[in-house]
């Protein structure tokens, strides 16, 4: 999104299934019914629709969903690619799309089997046998068993480990954070489950550095988001969560998943171009900052994040993460949905919905006097990030 | 792990077995007092064949890589300790090993070695299996070429009979003291081995193993096949750029630095460190061994690749560790490139005492066991026991293949041991406790770190515990005495 989009757009609809590990339906219901969801939050009839925006990784692609809305003409599609690094960049384009006119409502959503259909956390080790350039991709790793999203993370962490002296237990209050937040959420798969710090180091191995709690969930779910511009949201019931800034990013010599070929693989240089944007378009800083969602497929990379936008310094995550500072009451909660965790996950997007409710004032772990919610996506790959923004 | 874990695979004497399982409790109580009865005696002196001398130094020194000049090299020996070659503590034992003796096994007398009685009693009743579980050689002086030992046995235990994973058995325990012409003793030997019926251990879970699945394999096109190609001939092949000599991974089709287009490949080294790793646990995929160490290794060439790293656990892994390229052929045309703990270089200096602190750890050394390996060291240490040689006569006695003995473990855990200590280090004693064999194809890793250091005495006694793992456990710990800096009371 442009600078010139900044502060343009806004969320005004959110809609979501249930989050569970068996929905019993299939992923195009679980699409459809997200988008009516979304749809009926905002009051606009499926009609005004004519955008929309998914991951390149759906597979419930637009023309059947907009079939099932009975939407009759869509104006702008597209899809953003690199798994969950597409979240924000979803809201970024139709933001876009609205300011420039291309399209006036544009409905961005996820949804998928990704529990009982499909292990999303099973990898790739049957596939990837082609010859194009994605499936050569896979050579330089998979013959050496480094086959799963983990796996590929682990790399990282042990690096980020090595350098700053971070230790597991602190990744592990990622977990307990995310999980406490779960525990008031009815609508996380974790309600009224929260976890302690020994509970996460009692938590067996998945790979090295990585235990079971530092991994986020595989779910069953949709979720939805409606955007168009901040004056056509304003005709609109719900509270407009303005965008007041979103961003993509990719950086120098960006792999997915698996950039461990550059100078520095303790930091994510691909989020740090997401936060540059986002505070040279909005003019905020981290001060302005009441409450995120920072993207917890794994807890680890949770640290480097904090680092990227400058919440602390390079290295200092570890010590920002202590007294509760990323709980509710804190310097900076986090995840007040339960995250990918503790609520679901649902490929970040319904980071994105909390966050609107944040704005709204209508979380189950609101935040006092929220002035502007940063959302970020999937990292270790392409990735993006938002703000959002009250009207006014 | 202790004695009674051996973890042998065996084939069936049914008679034997039937034999002492058919035993009442009576009968084997009278079969213990007979093998006790020379409990406690001593043996007369038992003067080796050979005086200590440079060539069965110089075999032994090159059978285990001992690469230390003390042992082979009059010029570079320390001229201020002896002035002289001196034979390496490890081979104490060797001087005083019957040798081979054509035409059948070679016997010791029973009046003049207590457990030969033993021995022979255990044989007759079906424990003909043999494997040295435990040794404690203690140094008292260094021993030159010229030297001549007598060896000198007492009979210390005889265990009742135990099952163990290697089969049903007893522990036999002596103690020589080893002595030179003049009658001054020079060292010492505490020495268990376990008798056994070979086929009466305990089985490995899970029966015959799985066919082994094969590993994903690599996706290939016009662009990369050089690579797998160079794999398949054991080469690692770095993509390279002829304009400006840059150098890059994974390969793309211009140079990452300049741009260019005219990309060829360097074979590289295979030096290099690991720079970060994970270890997969879960999901397991059959064609993995796990826990599975996967790494990214920086290598010397300063470019980075993903690779496994073998003969390593994981709690052995330091980011900036050496490593070295080895290769897996993983399927009939696929060879991977794998990596491995480089083995640690000879330490030229003999290390500072007050370099030294507790907890110190030892470079990790991994030993590739091969055949050659293992039988070269059995050959060189005088012990033409076949199951360090011939395959079949292994498996006859219970075991899957040859393994190494336990002279062999004793010389190449010393040999990394003064690797890292120094040439000039004086060895006090070592202790020695076995446990999963050496086979060839494996590899067994050693590591250890100080454990104590006695600075009583003016000198540095310092302790290192140790252990050498491989596939099937550890094969090996123990620690070792050694001596640093001056009037240390050592072997001098």
């Amino acid at each position: 999104m442009s600078g010139g989009a900044a502060g343009q757009a806004a969320i005004i609809g959110i809609g979501a299934t249930e989050f569970s590990k068996n929905s019993g339906r299939t992923p195009m219901e679980l699409a459809v019914e997200a988008c009516e969801a979304a749809l009926e939050d905002a009051g606009l009839p499926a009609e005004k629709v004519d955008g929309m925006v998914t991951f390149s990784a759906e597979q419930n692609f637009e023309i059947e969903v907009a079939r099932n809305l009975r939407v009759p003409a869509l104006r702008h599609f597209s899809m953003i690619p690199h798994g969950g690094g597409a979240a924000c960049g979803t809201i970024a384009q139709a933001a876009a799309a609205v300011y420039s006119r291309v399209a006036d409502y544009v409905l961005c959503y996820r949804a998928f089997n990704e529990r009982s259909w499909h292990r999303f956390g099973s990898g790739v080790q049957e596939r990837h046998g082609g010859a194009e350039a994605f499936d050569i991709t896979f050579s330089w790793t998979s013959p050496f068993g480094l086959l799963t999203p983990a796996s590929w993370v682990a790399m990282f962490a042990t690096r980020y480990m090595y350098q700053y002296g971070a230790t597991s237990e602190d990744f592990g209050r990622v977990a307990v954070a995310d999980r406490l937040h779960a525990s008031n959420n009815p609508a996380a798969f974790f309600y009224e489950r929260p976890i302690t710090l020994a509970d996460h180091q009692d938590s067996r191995w998945i790979v090295e550095p990585l235990r079971l709690l530092d991994c986020c969930q595989e779910s069953d779910g949709g979720q939805a988001l409606l955007v168009t511009t901040v004056e056509r949201a304003r005709d609109l019931a719900p509270t407009p969560a303005v965008i007041t800034a979103a961003a993509q990013g990719a950086t120098d010599d960006q792999q997915a998943m698996r950039s461990y070929y550059r100078d520095d693989i303790a930091a994510i240089p691909e989020m740090g171009l997401c936060a540059q944007q986002l505070w040279k378009s909005s003019g905020l800083g981290p001060d302005d900052i009441q409450v995120a969602n920072i993207y917890d497929h794994f807890t680890p990379l949770v640290l480097p994040q904090l680092e990227e936008f400058g919440f602390c310094d390079r290295g200092e995550a570890r010590h920002f993460l202590l007294d509760g500072n990323i709980e509710l009451g804190g310097r900076l909660p986090i995840n007040t949905n339960g995250g990918q965790l503790g609520e679901a996950y649902i490929h970040g997007m319904n980071g994105i919905a909390e966050a609107v409710r944040q704005i709204r004032g209508t979380s189950v772990n609101q935040v006092q006097d929220v002035e502007h919610a940063l959302v970020t996506s999937g990292t270790s790959v392409p990735t993006s990030a938002l703000i959002l923004g009250r009207d006014g | 792990m202790t004695n009674e874990d051996f973890q042998l695979d065996g084939q069936a004497d049914d008679t034997a077995a039937e034999l002492t399982e058919n035993q009442t409790a009576e009968e084997k109580a009278e079969f213990l007092a007979i093998l006790r009865a020379q409990v406690g005696s001593t043996g007369k002196p038992e003067t080796a064949r050979d005086r200590v001398s440079e060539p069965v130094i110089r075999t032994w020194c090159d059978a285990m890589s001992e690469n230390n000049p003390r042992y082979t090299s009059p010029d570079s020996a320390a001229a201020e300790l002896n002035g002289e070659v001196i034979a390496p503590p490890a081979m104490l034992q060797v001087w005083t090993m019957v040798g081979l003796r054509q035409g059948g096994t070679a016997e010791r007398r029973v009046e003049d070695t207590p457990s030969a009685g033993v021995y022979n009693l255990l044989d007759e009743a079906g424990f003909v299996g043999v494997v040295a579980t435990n040794a404690t050689y203690r140094y008292d002086r260094a021993l030159a070429p010229g030297d001549l030992l007598a060896g000198t046995q007492t009979l210390v235990d005889v265990s009742e009979e135990k099952s163990t994973g290697l089969g049903i058995g007893h522990f036999v325990t002596t103690e020589t003291v080893y002595s030179d012409e003049a009658g001054s003793r020079v060292g010492s030997m505490a020495f268990r081995i376990l008798k056994f019926i070979p086929g009466t251990g305990r089985k490995p879970d899970g029966g015959e193993p799985a066919q082994q699945a094969s590993r994903p394999q690599p996706a290939t096109n016009p662009s990369t096949e050089w690579f797998w190609e160079g794999c398949r001939a054991n080469e690692l092949r770095i993509q390279a750029c002829g304009d400006c000599d840059g150098m890059q991974h994974p390969p793309a089709v211009r140079c990452l630095s300049c741009g260019g287009a005219d990309l060829g490949h360097t074979v590289v080294s295979g030096r290099g460190s690991l720079y970060s790793w994970a270890v997969p646990h879960y999901p397991q995929v059959p064609a993995f061994e796990y826990p599975l160490v996967v790494g990214l290794v920086e290598l010397e060439e300063g470019v980075r690749l993903v690779s496994n790293v073998t003969g390593v656990r994981p709690d052995q892994l330091e980011v900036g560790m050496p490593l070295e390229l080895h290769w897996l052929d993983s399927e009939e045309d696929t060879t991977l490139h794998q990596f491995r703990p480089a083995v640690p270089g000879r330490d030229p200096t003999t290390r500072k005492p007050d370099e030294l602190k507790v907890g110190n750890r030892l470079p990790i050394c991994p030993v590739p066991l091969d055949t050659l390996l293992i039988v070269s060291t059995a050959l060189a240490t005088r012990d033409f026991q076949d199951v360090h040689h011939d395959p079949v006569a292994a498996r006859s006695k219970g075991t899957p293949d040859i393994f190494m003995n336990i002279l062999s473990t004793c010389g190449i855990v010393s040999r990394w041991i003064g690797n890292w200590a120094g040439p000039d280090v004086r060895w006090h004693s070592i202790d020695l406790r076995l446990g999963a064999p050496n086979h060839p194809g494996d590899t067994m890793t050693l590591s250890g770190s100080v454990t104590t250091i006695d600075s009583s005495d003016g000198g540095d006694l310092v302790t290192v515990g140790f252990d050498g793992t491989n596939r099937l456990g550890t094969h090996v710990s123990g620690t070792a005495e050694l001596g640093f800096g001056p009037d240390s009371g050592g072997d001098t």
